[in-house]
């Protein structure tokens, strides 16, 4: 059995998981519910105290948004980290922390990170391995968009199609993120430094040109100013990476007797295997190769733990939550005791009484789960715009599986639990609830 | 002036016809909390027969009607409705026999207020055998016709006039042709005119159902074919024509 659900597809395990979550409801309805016709009976009480349901059913669906929410959204954010690392395969620095140097160059977080040399660098790019070996230069900025250095080649890579405009191919000119803010024709002024820290006169007389706008990769690349590794060198008073005699050139090769140094080499193998040729050649005493994708992993793995614990606090939630909706159906179902009195009074079997009062509580249940679910839909949108806004990474929440999974147990574990007020309606005396 | 409600084969056939269930009891005592609150040597009706059960306030009239109705346990004595044993019934078996055999009317109507009244008259639809639902449906109908409310089948319980819902409750108490007839005062809660004419409508279904009525009313006890009044829970006096 366990290896026939492994052979299943991922789809066929989840719906087959929901369905399984959703048994003991759908058995307890086929038990109750086979040969009645209450219909009327339920939609007469759900008209009759329908501030008290409509409430009910609020509860049930603020309940199911929250935690439908912050699932939505924790996967829409690990997708997101993962998606804005995807066009980074490699990176080469300086040996130190994977995570800082991930950080900084996939995620543009400031950083002060030990340079590779001119030696290095030129070894590296000369690997026939490599396919596009990109230098970085951080630590400029206009305005909140951090200005990059690199070359035409990894803003190719980047953007293989650029949403206006060309590659810059001068000194002084720049591609733009999609949401840096600027368009073709702009003139930048850049700032040394980042934040509030910012020395906006550092590099006066050196502006830029924007000549190109890249289109939306959904990383904090989005918000970046990429303009030509040397023209950052030469701001800062450098060798710009090529020897006087190369005049204007941009780009590589490079000269490692006139290369400043770089933080980190973002690297494009020349295929999978090449790629894990260059992953084992450069993890040296002098050099430290990562793939940015294994370190967001193991960053998302020991995150992990803390989402364990956060589902069980969740997990807790749902189950005060479960238990107040008990509590409350009870409160409702005294509602309507003269109702069932008469019901019985009529002689109706009581298996059809507590088909009613379970068809009642669990009706407004799924209401309010599906509106639940919905709403959680929405408020992980708005989450997701909020964190996009805020880290630019994009993050797209939608409704998943494991939400659906949560909702499912949900339904049946009320399910279980409504059969409490139904059974306790068959308990209580027919003639001082029909004289109530 | 009624008539009997339709069967499922013959649906158009609605004719009075004799009918009803004849009621034994002997013995009879109900109590609560250590006090007695009925006590009821012997009654017995025939088939057919209509009784108006008086007497003051708390005497116990509804308590025995109840207790005729199996909806409260007798602490002594025994129930026979047509040569059935309701006292030896328990649980589902009571409320089946409640289902099949007794139709009953309550002082204030007991009616699902957001549900048409076609729907209330057809209660028992809900949760009768397939087979029987169809009838049930056309009986309520019937009724409900005969009773003046055939403009009024989808209106809503709730914007009823007061005769009119206890009309409705007369239907559902008919619909499924049952041999007996329990009305807790069923004209309490309506004016001179509503009254006057349930308790025509009720005198017209002498003969055809056994009919046990708890009253204040004059007018429907003198309507109905026997008196029985009852003080302290006991009859005081025997059975007495009307």
């Amino acid at each position: 059995m366990r290896d026939l659900w492994f052979t299943l597809p991922p789809a066929a395990q989840d719906l087959l998981a929901a369905l399984l979550l959703l048994l003991p409801a759908l058995v307890i309805a086929a038990a109750l519910l086979r040969g009645f016709a209450p219909g009327a009976m339920i939609r007469d009480m759900g008209r009759r105290f329908l501030f008290a349901n409509v409430a009910f059913v609020a509860l049930i669906a603020c309940a199911i948004a929250i935690g439908a929410g912050l699932l939505a959204s924790e996967r829409g954010l690990r997708a997101g980290t993962a998606r804005a690392a995807d066009p980074f395969d490699l990176i080469i620095a300086a040996p130190g922390s994977e995570l800082t140097a991930m950080l900084a160059a996939v995620y543009l977080q400031p950083a002060d990170m030990p340079l590779l040399s001119g030696e290095t660098y030129a070894r590296i790019a000369a690997d026939p391995a490599v396919a596009l070996a990109a230098p970085l230069a951080f630590g400029d900025s206009v305005g909140a968009a951090p200005v990059v250095g690199t070359t035409a080649g990894f803003a190719a890579h980047l953007s293989p199609e650029l949403a206006e405009g060309r590659l810059f191919a001068a000194h002084d000119e720049a591609v733009v993120g999609a949401l840096a803010g600027f368009a073709p024709g702009d003139e930048i002024a850049p700032a040394h430094g980042v934040g509030d820290a910012a020395d906006a006169h550092a590099h006066a007389g050196h502006e830029f040109q924007v000549v190109g706008r890249m289109a939306r990769t959904g990383s904090p690349w989005d918000r970046a100013v990429l303009v030509p590794v040397e023209a950052i060198w030469e701001v800062h008073g450098l060798a710009n990476g090529h020897a006087p005699e190369a005049g204007d050139q941009l780009g590589p090769p490079f000269d490692a007797a006139y290369f400043p140094g770089t933080p980190a080499v973002l690297l494009r193998g020349e295929g999978l295997g090449a790629t894990y040729q260059l992953l084992s050649r450069y993890g040296t005493e002098e050099t430290m190769a990562f793939f940015p994708g294994a370190v967001l992993a193991q960053l998302q793995a020991r995150l992990g733990d803390v989402r364990a614990a956060m589902s069980v606090m969740a997990v807790a939630a749902q189950v005060l939550v479960t238990l107040a909706v008990l509590l409350a159906l009870a409160i409702l179902v005294r509602l309507f005791a003269r109702a069932l009195a008469l019901l019985r009074a009529l002689g109706a079997p009581g298996r059809f009484v507590a088909a009613v009062v379970w068809s009642y509580a669990v009706g407004l249940v799924v209401l309010g789960t599906a509106l639940g679910l919905a709403l959680g839909l929405g408020s992980a949108a708005a989450l997701s715009a909020v964190v996009t806004a805020r880290t630019d990474i994009l993050v797209r929440a939608s409704l998943g599986w494991p939400e659906v999974h949560m909702a499912a147990g949900f339904v049946s574990l009320t399910a279980v639990l409504a059969l409490l007020p139904a059974w306790a309606a068959l308990r209580r005396e027919i003639v001082p609830e029909l004289r109530a | 002036m009624l008539a009997a409600a339709p069967t499922a084969a013959r649906p158009a056939a609605r004719a009075p016809e004799p009918g009803g269930a004849a009621l034994s009891v002997r013995g009879l005592t109900v109590e609560a909390g250590g006090r007695r609150l009925v006590s009821l040597p012997a009654l017995d009706l025939s088939p057919g027969a209509t009784l108006a059960v008086t007497g003051p306030s708390g005497a116990g009239k509804s308590t025995l009607l109840f207790a005729l109705a199996g909806l409260i346990p007798a602490s002594g004595g025994r129930i026979d409705w047509g040569g059935e044993e309701i006292t030896a019934l328990r649980g589902a078996a009571r409320a089946d026999w409640r289902r099949r055999q007794l139709g009953i009317i309550f002082q204030d109507h007991q009616l699902f207020d957001e549900m048409s009244a076609l729907d209330n008259a057809a209660l028992g639809a809900a949760y009768a055998p397939r087979a029987e639902r169809a009838a049930l449906r056309d009986g309520a109908a019937h009724w409900l016709e005969r009773l003046g409310l055939g403009d009024k089948l989808a209106q809503r319980a709730l914007s009823l006039s007061g005769g009119e819902r206890q009309r409705v409750s007369i239907a559902r108490a008919l619909a499924a042709d049952p041999p007996i007839l329990l009305a807790d005062e069923p004209t309490a809660s309506l004016d001179r005119a509503s009254a006057d004419r349930l308790i025509a409508d009720l005198a017209g279904l002498a003969g055809t159902r056994t009919l046990v009525a708890v009253t204040h009313d004059a007018a429907l006890v003198a309507r109905l074919g026997r008196r029985l009044e009852i003080r302290d829970g006991a009859p005081a006096g025997g059975l007495a024509d009307a």
